[in-house]
C-alpha cells in the first residue's frame, strides 16, 4: 500500500518536473523567432507547445537511456526517485528565481544520482552511462551546436551578402517558422522522454514493470501534455536572457541557431543521449554571433549560464540527497514523501505569491 | 574500455548527421533565398531567361530543404 502511494506521488512530481521543464526550457526554445521579429510572443509559444506535444510521441530511446543506463534500477526504490525529482525541481525553480538558463536535463539526471548515492551508495549509479550518455555529449553537444551554427551563417552570409536586405530578411524569417518548429519538435522529442523514462524507473523499481519494459503509452502521452502545458505557462525571464541578452540577432542567424540546434537534438535524440536542449540551442545562438563578430556575444552573460550549467549537477545531486535523508527520517513508508511534497508545494506557492506581489516578471523580449 | 564507455561510433554519427543536416540545410535554404532575390532582381531587368534560372535554383534548394526534412522525420519516427 505505502509503495503504491509512493508511486502516485513519484508520478505526480515527475509530470510536476516535466511541466517545469516546459515551463524552465522551452522558452528557449522560441526566444531566437521572438527577438528576430520572425513570430510574436504568443503565437511562438503556443505553436512551441504543439510541437513539444507531438516531438514526445516520436522516439522513445532518450526514455529507455534514463531508465536504464543511469542508475541500477535493481537497486532503486521509488522513494529515490522521489528525492531525485524533488531535487531537480528546486534547482529548477531556483535558476528560474534568477533567470538563468540552466540544465533541466542535467538538473534530473544529478538528483537521481545524488539520492540514489545518499541511499544505496555509489554502486547504484552505472558509471558507463552517466559518463558515456550523458557526460561526454553534454559537453559535446553545445560545442558541436555552436560550431556547426558559426559555419552555417559563414556560408549563408557569403551566399546572399549581395541581396537586397528586405527579402533576406524576409525569407529568414520565414525559415524561421520552420526551423524553429524543428527545435521545438527536437525539445519535446528528447526533454519529455526524460520524464518518461523516470516514471518507466519508478514503475519498473515498484515492480509495476519489468527490468526491459518500454514507457507505456498512458506514460508517453501525460509526459507530452505536462511538458506541453509546461511550456504554453510561461518562461518570460529565460527568453529575454538568451533571446537578447546573450546577443543582438539578425533572422539569418536565428535561422542557423535554430538549425543548428535542431540537428544536434534531433541526431542526439535518435541515439538515446539525453542532451541538455538549453546547452545546444545557447551553443547554437553563440554561434552564430560569434561567427559574424566575436563582440556581439555578450560574453559577460554567457558566462552566468556556464557557471549556472556548471552547478546544475552537483546542486541538483545534493538536494536530491538531502530530500533523500530527510523522508528517511520518516521511515521507509509514505510519509517522509507526503511531507516533502507538502513543503515543497507550500514554497512554491509562496515564492509564486511573493511573484505575483511584486507585479508581472519580466517583459517579453518581443513585447 | 574508453570505447565503451564513449560509444565512439553513435558519437561521430551523431556529429556527422548534425554537420551535415545543420549546415547543409541552412546552405541550401540560403540558395533559396538567394534564387529568390535573383529572380526578382533579374526580372526588374528585365532578362527572363536569367531570373527563370535562378527562380529554378531557388526552388530545387527549398525541394532539398523540404526532402532533408522529410527524411529526417522519417529517420526519428523509426528509430
Amino acid at each position: 500500500m505505502d509503495s503504491d502511494v509512493i508511486l502516485v506521488i513519484v508520478i505526480a512530481t515527475a509530470l510536476a518536473f516535466d511541466f517545469t521543464n516546459g515551463f524552465h526550457d522551452t522558452a528557449n526554445v522560441v526566444a531566437t523567432s521572438i527577438s528576430t521579429g520572425a513570430a510574436r510572443p504568443q503565437v511562438a509559444i503556443g505553436f512551441a507547445a504543439l510541437l513539444n506535444f507531438v516531438g514526445a510521441f516520436i522516439s522513445i530511446s532518450v526514455a529507455a537511456t534514463v531508465a536504464k543506463d543511469v542508475v541500477d534500477a535493481e537497486v532503486i526504490t521509488p522513494t529515490i526517485v522521489f528525492a531525485g525529482l524533488i531535487g531537480a525541481i528546486a534547482w529548477n525553480l531556483i535558476t528560474w528565481w534568477f533567470g538563468l538558463p540552466s540544465s533541466s536535463s542535467h538538473a534530473l539526471i544529478g538528483g537521481v544520482v545524488g539520492s540514489a548515492v545518499a541511499a544505496v551508495g555509489f554502486d547504484a549509479v552505472i558509471a558507463e552511462g552517466v559518463i558515456g550518455k550523458v557526460l561526454i555529449p553534454a559537453v559535446v553537444a553545445p560545442v558541436l551546436a555552436f560550431l556547426v551554427a558559426g559555419i552555417a551563417i559563414g556560408i549563408s552570409y557569403r551566399v546572399v551578402g549581395k541581396q537586397r536586405p528586405g527579402i533576406v530578411t524576409r525569407g529568414y524569417r520565414y525559415g524561421q517558422i520552420v526551423s524553429g518548429g524543428l527545435l521545438a519538435l527536437a525539445h519535446g522529442t528528447n526533454d519529455a522522454q526524460k520524464t518518461m523514462g523516470i516514471i518507466t524507473l519508478a514503475l519498473i523499481a515498484n515492480g509495476t514493470l519489468g527490468a526491459d519494459a518500454d514507457p507505456p503509452f498512458w506514460v508517453i502521452a501525460s509526459a507530452a501534455t505536462a511538458i506541453a502545458l509546461g511550456t504554453y505557462s510561461g518562461g518570460w525571464r529565460i527568453i529575454k536572457t538568451t533571446g537578447t541578452r546573450i546577443i543582438k540577432m539578425d533572422a539569418a542567424q536565428g535561422f542557423s541557431a535554430q538549425g543548428a540546434g535542431a540537428a544536434v537534438i534531433l541526431a542526439s535524440t535518435h541515439f538515446g543521449f539525453p542532451l541538455s536542449t538549453t546547452h545546444v540551442i545557447n551553443g547554437g545562438v553563440m554561434g552564430s554571433g560569434a561567427a559574424k563578430r566575436l563582440s556581439a556575444v555578450r560574453w559577460g552573460v554567457a558566462g552566468n549560464i556556464f557557471v549556472a550549467w556548471l552547478l546544475t549537477l552537483p546542486a541538483a545531486a545534493a538536494i536530491g540527497g538531502l530530500t533523500y535523508g530527510f523522508t528517511r527520517i520518516f521511515g521507509t513508508g509514505a510519509l517522509g514523501p507526503i511531507l516533502v511534497t507538502l513543503m515543497a508545494l507550500s514554497l512554491i506557492a509562496a515564492a509564486f505569491v511573493r511573484r505575483a506581489a511584486r507585479g508581472a516578471p519580466v517583459e517579453a523580449a518581443g513585447a | 574500455m574508453i570505447a565503451t564507455i564513449v560509444h565512439t561510433d553513435e558519437l561521430l554519427q551523431t556529429i556527422l548527421a548534425s554537420v551535415v543536416a545543420g549546415i547543409g540545410v541552412t546552405s541550401a535554404f540560403s540558395v533559396a533565398i538567394w534564387g529568390a532575390g535573383q529572380f526578382v532582381e533579374l526580372s526588374r531587368s528585365d532578362r527572363p531567361v536569367a531570373a527563370g534560372a535562378a527562380a529554378l535554383v531557388g526552388v530545387l534548394a527549398l525541394a532539398s530543404v523540404a526532402g532533408a526534412l522529410i527524411v529526417g522525420i522519417i529517420v526519428m519516427t523509426n528509430n
